[in-house]
């Protein structure tokens, strides 16, 4: 017997990614096996010169309004929209909500190097107070909840590569609690000098488009974007006559506790993570039909992903189907787990598995099944997406196709 | 957070502010800012600065060579707040043990450091070493590797209620099942960009010009520092011989808007608080509009402990320390209102149980 007080429910996803606006485009830009990585050369800072996935022609909100919205601040409150736009609520329905958006650079695109320099200059210059002022990371929740006049309870959430796919656990949490009715949860994050500099100084990043789980592969490419999911209760679902999308059945954090940027090889804190998300959904390891992987294509992460995979599926009658939407449109950093959130409800709803592109030799994994050459099309009733990030964080949400 | 769930107790305390690391509550006395000399100033500056010390000294065996004072900060307080509330993490299994950490600026010296590496050498000559530690999270990140703690490692940020948020997400942690005990840390350190923003901004009290301010009116003190509490259900602390609670979270909220007063009226319900302790993150010293708030909703005759100057200057994170310093200096029992507002941005409340 369902309690739908304790069920969880997505009534409305928003992204804004490379491929446009909304999770239709995503999804025929996926199906299609289109890859929006590019060769970039001297665009983000000059003197770069490797592959990202940029999103092309987004257009600023009104000036008026934004007047003090990072590039972050802009792609979330635009996948904030299209998710309230696709719940089929005008945003008066949201006043109440609360909001949970994670980003990993806040303003970080909105300062440059003079400001270490000399700071006091920077701010003297033309705007350098308002820009500074969406520096923080919590402004990017200030600005979706300050655009459409939300005034529930607000948070922002920054755990490395695992941020996006932890705002969705946090509110799910809250909801839980009755902290408010209904939740925007997602992440946000673009591409910035500032990170591509720094993975680029980590030798972490592939100059051609990555090969997650290859054995052949070299490394990640960056990509930015934003998702936002409408997240509430089953019985405030039903109660307001709402579409239900999907059902967060379960969810989970762990920390591997081991190295700050290297995961534990063995995959352990991602097993138990995986373990940890099943035992809350109350489902068995051979009920989960794919796992979207955090996939990075960076050679520590991606065998000590394989081996988490082997660890939690053990038991498993076939081998587990993964794969690694990456290889699509980058890493998005704190909007990738919300990202591939919302990839994974759109496997679970048209039962369609996106293979992971570039993928000809895939590591030694008899438990995995890797997902790769065309689209895969069964029946989803389960589905996992998997986060990991700098500094040991997991995160790991299942979503279903309905309430059980 | 609705009615009637568990509460959660706070076993442990451990800071590291002007005052120094200290294990469990700070015990007041007057304090005043000092002179910045980590950068130079045309003129004097001053903040609320922690004092240089050894964290080795403080917690023997613990290497900070390699960190920013952030994480330093949070690995010392972290561990005078186990100590302080007689845990023995030989004792816990660790995967259930979350951390959750509060920032508003995250490891701005680093970052600031980072952007100098892009200056000098350009953006292809960047310190691979300096950039993970520029993460937000890095400092939570230390504290698990530290204390090989495997369960939930939550960074969150507020404009205003960080410290309060971080509270009651752990909270939530606990209740939810998704972990045994929780270290909440709450914090941030001061930097150059940072105070010349405020300076800038004119956002700063008379008092950081001046050891002798004609008023303190329309300005805030920025300050630096790090708390931690220790949260675990009340079940777990009856079997620890040594163990004490500083008081229970028995509910909270915390919004962006709406009438704050009617909303706390109704979380309080028929609870009636015998004292009021009032946060007020990165407000001028002299107006409190939290303890106007109070007023409103409890009145003039029960006691209300006014935001610490101190704790006032550390934006959105100064939370924990205004409730350490609160309870160091009014011992009362019973109900607890730990309220902090920012006017028309709203407000967070937790309704506490003091022993």
């Amino acid at each position: 017997m369902t309690d739908t007080h304790k069920t969880i429910v997505v009534t409305g996803v928003g992204v804004v990614s490379p491929y446009g606006i909304g999770l239709d485009c995503l999804q025929a830009g996926m199906l299609s096996g289109k890859c929006c990585l590019e060769r970039t050369k001297d665009d983000v800072y000059p003197g770069f010169d490797g592959t990202t996935a940029q999103i092309r022609d987004f257009e600023p909100l009104a000036r008026s309004s934004t007047s003090q919205h990072s590039r972050t601040d802009q792609l979330a409150v635009t996948a904030a929209q299209d998710a309230i736009v696709n719940s089929g609520c005008n945003s008066s329905v949201f006043r109440e909500s609360g909001i949970v958006m994670a980003s990993t650079l806040g303003g970080l695109t909105e300062i440059d190097t003079g400001i270490a320099k000399d700071p006091a200059a920077w701010y003297r210059r033309s705007g350098g107070l308002s820009r500074a002022a969406s520096y923080p990371f919590a402004h990017v929740a200030d600005s979706v909840g300050d655009h459409f006049g939300i005034q529930g309870p607000r948070c922002a959430v920054s755990v490395a590569c695992s941020s996006g796919a932890m705002a969705i656990a946090l509110a799910a949490n809250m909801l839980l609690e009755g902290a408010a009715p209904m939740f925007l949860a997602g992440g946000s994050d673009p591409l910035c000098a500032f990170t591509l500099s720094g993975f680029n100084s980590l030798q972490a990043l592939d100059p051609n488009p990555c090969s997650p789980f290859d054995q052949n592969r070299k490394g990640l490419n960056l990509g930015e974007g934003s998702a936002v999911l409408v997240l509430e209760t089953l019985a405030g679902a039903i109660a307001r006559n709402a579409k239900i999308l999907a059902v967060l059945r379960g969810w989970a954090m762990t920390n591997d506790a081991f190295h700050s940027t290297a995961p534990h090889k063995e995959g352990s804190g991602l097993a138990d993570c995986i373990r940890l998300s099943m035992e809350m959904a109350r489902v068995s390891v051979d009920d989960i039909g794919y796992v979207n992987a955090h996939g990075t294509g960076t050679p520590l992460n991606d065998s000590a992903e394989a081996n988490a995979y082997e660890t939690a599926f053990r038991g498993r009658s076939r081998p587990i189907p993964v794969s690694s939407t990456k290889s699509y449109l980058g890493h998005c950093l704190g909007a990738a787990g919300a990202i591939e959130a919302a990839i994974t409800i759109m496997a679970v709803r048209s039962g369609a598995l996106l293979p992971t592109l570039r993928l000809t030799n895939p590591v030694d994994s008899p438990g995995v099944d890797w997902l790769r050459g065309g689209v895969k099309r069964q029946p989803l009733p389960l589905a996992m997406s998997a986060s990991s990030g700098f500094g040991g964080s997991n995160t790991v949400l299942i979503f279903g196709s309905g309430a059980s | 957070m609705s009615a009637n769930l568990p509460p959660v107790s706070i076993t442990g305390i451990g800071s590291v502010s002007p005052y120094g690391p200290v294990e469990g509550l700070i015990q007041q006395t007057p304090i005043e800012p000092t002179t910045i000399t980590a950068w130079t100033t045309a003129h004097e500056r001053r903040a609320f600065l922690v004092p240089p010390f050894r964290p080795a000294t403080v917690v023997p065996g613990l290497k900070t060579r390699r960190l920013d004072r952030l994480s330093a900060w949070a690995l010392v307080a972290s561990s005078l707040a186990l100590k302080d509330a007689g845990i023995d993490l030989n004792l816990v299994d660790r995967s259930r043990v979350a951390v959750v950490f509060a920032t508003a600026f995250g490891c701005v010296e680093l970052t600031e450091a980072f952007y100098l590496s892009a200056a000098a050498n350009g953006w292809n000559g960047t310190d691979p070493i300096t950039f993970p530690e520029t993460l937000a999270s890095a400092p939570a990140s230390h504290v698990s590797m530290f204390h090989g703690l495997r369960g939930p490692n939550i960074t969150v940020s507020n404009k205003y209620f960080g410290g309060e948020s971080a509270m009651l997400q752990a909270a939530c942690l606990l209740r939810q099942g998704q972990a045994d005990l929780a270290i909440v840390l709450a914090g941030d350190a001061l930097s150059r960009s940072l105070y010349s923003w405020y300076e800038e901004a004119g956002l700063l009290s008379p008092a950081c010009f001046s050891s002798q301010p004609r008023s303190e009116a329309g300005g805030f003190i920025p300050a630096e520092g790090m708390a931690a509490v220790v949260l675990e259900p009340p079940a777990r602390i009856n079997p620890r011989p040594n163990a004490h609670s500083y008081g229970r979270i028995r509910t909270g909220r915390w919004v962006a808007g709406g009438q704050s007063a009617e909303i706390i009226r109704k979380m309080l319900g028929a609870s009636i608080p015998n004292l009021t302790i009032c946060s007020g993150n990165g407000t001028p010293c002299a107006v409190s509009p939290t303890a106007t708030l109070a007023r409103e909703i409890v009145g003039d005759k029960l006691p209300i402990i006014p935001p610490h100057v101190f704790a006032q200057g550390l934006a959105g994170s100064g939370a924990i320390f205004h409730l350490m310093m609160a309870l160091a200096s009014h011992r009362v029992s019973g109900p607890a209102l730990f309220l902090g507002t920012a006017r028309n941005n709203g407000f967070a409340a937790l309704l506490l149980d003091l022993p």
